[in-house]
């Protein structure tokens, strides 16, 4: 099931010709707007895969180089913003190449991996989505999320924060190629971080 | 005042161990004074404060305190609560600042502590105020080889005699290069803990190939790592040693292989070995042939809550652990191997560490079956290795037999009564230094 279903007569794919925005009639989409629907679409069902625990096939999301990155952020006076988030190269909580992805999602096929097994229940709620083309054809796109974890009897976290994402298009599908974590936490709250944001 | 109350929790004969001093706000409160009130404690590194009046954010048990580095490059630790009501004067986790300001009535504070300025002192106070009695309160500060500790008591020994024969071990990591190590975090997060959990892991690589299983076999398939299951770790050359309160595990294996860590895989392992060959002159020169050549410290713990090289566990309630992740790396290891320990370390041991992530839940439910009324009268079995272990004469420091063994957390809950019962710092024995420490690395270095 698609999240977001294009009524027929809206043109999702096609952008408008330049200079044509408004002529076309109030149905028409500008390039812009098409990629939005486009991106929104792809991560509503990330969203999906990653709350009914279709990890293998969340992996595809990814370009095979993705670099997945979640800085530390730290409390800085505010004239000193630019230090909040910890650089490339900093110790970070994630910066995982692809292969380390996939170790993650394979060790939880064990049936030993504890801390998700019982499985988390989460809900990821993805929003806030701004996007934007690149002169290289890639892609920008931030979003805001609330992912909540319920795990075993009682425990359960509320992650908030954003994601920076660089995607591209491989064989016609958008994969993300880099992705920032942005965590709206200094300590964190919660036990672990064991469920994928 | 109350009589101080005898702590007997653990049974040095059957390794029995009352495990209510996992939850009871009594024992906790009890811990904090006579534990984190005057141990030596592991605050930082001097690398998380390399200029003139750079400071980092750090904690005490639950007290927060301010490591500085002053104008002059001496290093202080500094309570950070304001003497005229007690606010923070600093929030922020590093930075660089030559006084602090209180930001609710303005006091401001040098980074060595003195009170240098208040508002109002001669119109509001008619100059009565004592400045000079109401600077931060300060602890001792001393540093071993860039880390550095702090305690509140004047009494205690000096931390050449407190880390004793146990720095005989932690050089073999600590204290391998000239450069010295560059320390990398904090990586802070909350876990429903008893903080002696975190600690009595150190030395429990029995827990290994059963909660770390899933993670050795993906890395070995991925990474290359090592195998592990319980036949490896019977038959390892590893053993555990425990000096005053450190627990200490160590390979003794003379195979010129550099020491495991997270980070080498089949990709780096012959950069690792290629930097081990290179530096070993230099380490030899350090440490001596022995130490250089064949002994390297595995997972350790140093009294009372440092954990795993500059890790920290932190106090938060009987139940609650804020556990601080850093990551050590050699100052001129290149900047691939570098990068190998710090990714490798991030991913198995952080928050989302593949290794320690699985660690929490054990720990956890451990300290909560301290607290439900049938369960917490239930001792903890701590037998594991009885009557196997003694004084060895080649390595320093009470040595099991074996790398499997309950040993150094029966000796370090023993220890845990000694600081719960001794009245003052006289009474809580040091163990005499033994160890022959060739080479010319020193406490500084
Ligand atoms: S509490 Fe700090 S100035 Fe009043
Ligand atoms: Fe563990």
């Amino acid at each position: 099931m698609n999240g977001v279903a294009p009524s027929r007569r809206i043109s999702a794919v096609s952008p408008p010709a330049a200079g044509a925005q408004g002529e076309d009639g109030p149905l028409a989409l500008t390039a812009q707007q098409a990629l939005w629907l486009e991106l929104n679409q792809f991560y509503i069902r990330e969203a999906w895969l990653l709350d009914e625990r279709k990890l293998k096939q969340w992996l595809d999301l990814f370009t095979d180089d993705v670099l997945y990155f979640m800085p530390r952020r730290k409390n800085v006076p505010r004239r000193e913003l630019h230090r909040e988030l910890t650089p490339l190269g900093d110790l970070a909580i994630l910066e995982e190449d692809k292969r380390y992805l996939e170790m993650r999602v394979a060790r939880l096929e064990t049936g030993m991996a504890w801390a998700e097994d019982p499985p988390s229940r989460t809900r990821h709620l993805i929003g806030n989505l701004e996007a934007r083309r690149l002169e290289d054809g890639e892609v920008e796109a931030r979003t805001a999320f609330l992912v909540y974890r319920s795990h075993l009897e009682t425990d359960h976290q509320l992650l908030s924060g954003c994601r920076e994402d660089r995607l591209r298009k491989v064989d016609g599908a958008w994969k993300v190629r880099r992705r920032m974590i942005v965590l709206d936490a200094n300590v964190l709250l919660d036990k672990n971080l064991s469920v994928f944001l | 005042m109350a009589a101080v109350r005898e702590y007997a929790v653990i049974d040095p004969v059957t390794g029995k161990l009352d495990r209510r001093i996992f939850s009871d706000q009594a024992v906790y409160d009890d811990e904090l004074e006579r534990i984190f009130g005057r141990a030596w404690l592991m605050i930082g590194h001097e690398s998380l404060v390399p200029a003139a009046d750079d400071f980092f954010h750090t904690y005490m048990g639950e007290d927060p305190v301010i490591l500085t580095r002053d104008g002059a490059g001496r290093l202080h630790a500094l309570l950070n609560m304001c003497r005229h009501r007690g606010n923070r004067v600093c929030r922020a986790d590093d930075g660089n600042a030559k006084r602090f300001m209180c930001s609710y009535h303005g006091w401001t504070y040098r980074n060595d502590g003195a009170l240098d300025h208040v508002p109002g002192e001669s119109e509001a106070y008619y100059g009565a105020l004592d400045k000079s009695a109401l600077g931060l309160v300060e602890a001792r500060v001393e540093t071993y080889a860039g880390i550095v500790f702090a305690t509140w008591d004047r009494n205690a020994p000096d931390l050449d005699a407190y880390l004793g024969d146990a720095r005989w071990y932690l050089d073999t990591v600590f204290n391998r290069r000239d450069c010295g190590m560059q320390a990398l975090g904090p990586m802070k997060w909350l876990e429903p803990v008893n903080w002696k959990t975190l600690v009595d892991n150190c030395s429990d690589n029995y827990h290994v190939p059963t909660s770390h299983l899933s993670s050795a076999l993906v890395q070995m398939r991925w990474l290359g790592r090592p195998r592990l299951s319980h036949e490896d770790q019977f038959a390892s050359p590893h053993r555990h040693a425990f000096v005053n309160g450190h627990s200490l595990t160590f390979r003794d294996a003379d195979d010129g292989m550099p020491r495991y860590v997270h980070g080498i895989s089949k990709e780096t392992a012959r950069l690792f070995e290629e930097y081990h060959r290179a530096t070993l002159p230099e380490v030899e020169r350090r440490l001596g042939a022995l130490r250089a050549r064949r002994i390297q410290l595995a997972n350790h713990s140093i009294f009372p809550n440092g954990i795993l090289g500059l890790r920290l566990a932190l106090p938060r309630g009987p139940r609650k652990t804020e556990f601080w992740h850093f990551v050590l790396v050699e100052r001129d290891m290149p900047e691939e191997l570098q990068r190998a320990i710090r990714i490798g370390s991030q991913a198995n041991n952080g928050a989302a560490g593949m290794f320690e992530q699985d660690d929490v839940d054990n720990w956890r439910q451990v300290t909560e079956a301290s607290v439900s009324r049938r369960a917490r009268r239930l001792p903890q079995d701590l037998s594991m290795g009885l009557g196997h272990a003694g004084p060895h004469p080649d390595y320093p420091g009470l040595v099991s037999e074996r790398y499997i063994s309950e040993n150094n957390q029966r000796l370090f809950y023993q220890r845990w009564e000694e600081f719960m019962n001794a009245p003052d710092w006289a009474r809580i024995p040091l163990a005499p230094m033994t160890a022959r420490f060739d080479g010319t690395a020193t406490m500084r270095g």
